[in-house]
């Protein structure tokens, strides 16, 4: 699966790989005396896990799209019935490794909401590098720089600039708690 | 550019390297020994880990977003009703 970053083309993915795989994880689900929604979130999640694996490069090539994800939403649904919930993080997900700092932190989300909006361009831009890991000539495409050695100075800046926010949040936060 | 915003950018990109583990051997060692030197960068490696937890969130956010976008066109527009009933049609 060529993780592709416009929203466009991610919205295509997904619906390809919806109208693929999710009759087959609906089956499952419906078999096993699981709802509709019971399939919905189980697809929804096995969809991001996918999607990261992919964008990673992680992704064992002898099995098709429809194959992986089917196993992926399996075992999630097994999850539930084994924990007894459905909660299930998807940091959690055997041979899914997300770096601990992903976990969400206290005030996280009050700077996510301010750097969407404050810094919305430089997120774009950070999230094609680190999140769909695309390669710097198609970042640079995307985002109308002139070449690779632009773009990823612009990276830098932008790492540098959210940096920036995040420590003036955390001296914030220390005048807070002292 | 000035010469501080480029030394600045190049401590930036050896704080990424050394945090994504892609710093050459050489490299890394040199970062070790300046871990140990400058007080304020084993804190810029903390700012930079949670810079790259928060691009991370904001990716997947953004992914979920356009996943919920999918499941709504493929159970509300008429064009996709075929598959609506196929999948319906397994929880009765």
């Amino acid at each position: 699966m060529p993780v592709n970053n416009t929203h466009a083309e991610t919205e295509k993915l997904i619906m390809r790989l919806y109208k693929s795989a999710f009759p087959l994880v609906a089956r499952y689900v419906a078999k096993l005396g699981g709802s509709f929604d019971d399939a919905r979130d189980v697809f929804q999640d096995a969809l991001v896990i996918y999607y990261e694996k992919a964008a990673a490069g992680k992704l064992e090539l002898q099995k098709t799209e429809s194959a992986y994800l089917l196993g992926i939403a399996k075992h999630l649904w097994f999850k539930k019935f084994k924990d007894g919930r459905y909660d299930i993080s998807l940091d959690e997900f055997e041979g899914f490794d997300l770096p601990d700092e992903a976990e969400p932190q206290p005030a996280a989300e009050k700077l996510l909401h301010y750097l969407e909006t404050a810094g919305q361009k430089c997120m774009d831009i950070l999230s094609a590098f680190y999140y769909d890991k695309l390669p710097m000539k198609q970042i640079a495409g995307l985002f109308g720089y002139s070449g690779e050695r632009s773009v990823t100075v612009q990276k830098y800046k932008c790492l540098e600039k959210v940096r920036e926010t995040i420590k003036q949040n955390a001296l914030a936060y220390e005048d807070f708690i002292d | 550019m000035h010469w501080l915003m480029r030394t600045l950018l190049t401590e930036i990109q050896q704080i990424d390297e050394h945090v994504q583990g892609t710093a050459a051997p050489g490299e890394a060692l040199l970062f070790e020994a300046k871990l140990l030197l400058d007080a304020e960068l084993p804190l810029k490696v903390q700012w930079h880990k949670q810079t790259l937890g928060l691009v991370q969130q904001y990716g997947r956010k953004n992914l979920i977003s356009i996943i919920g976008d999918v499941h709504n066109q493929l159970f509300t527009l008429p064009q996709h009703q075929s598959f609506r009933q196929k999948i319906m049609g397994l929880f009765r």
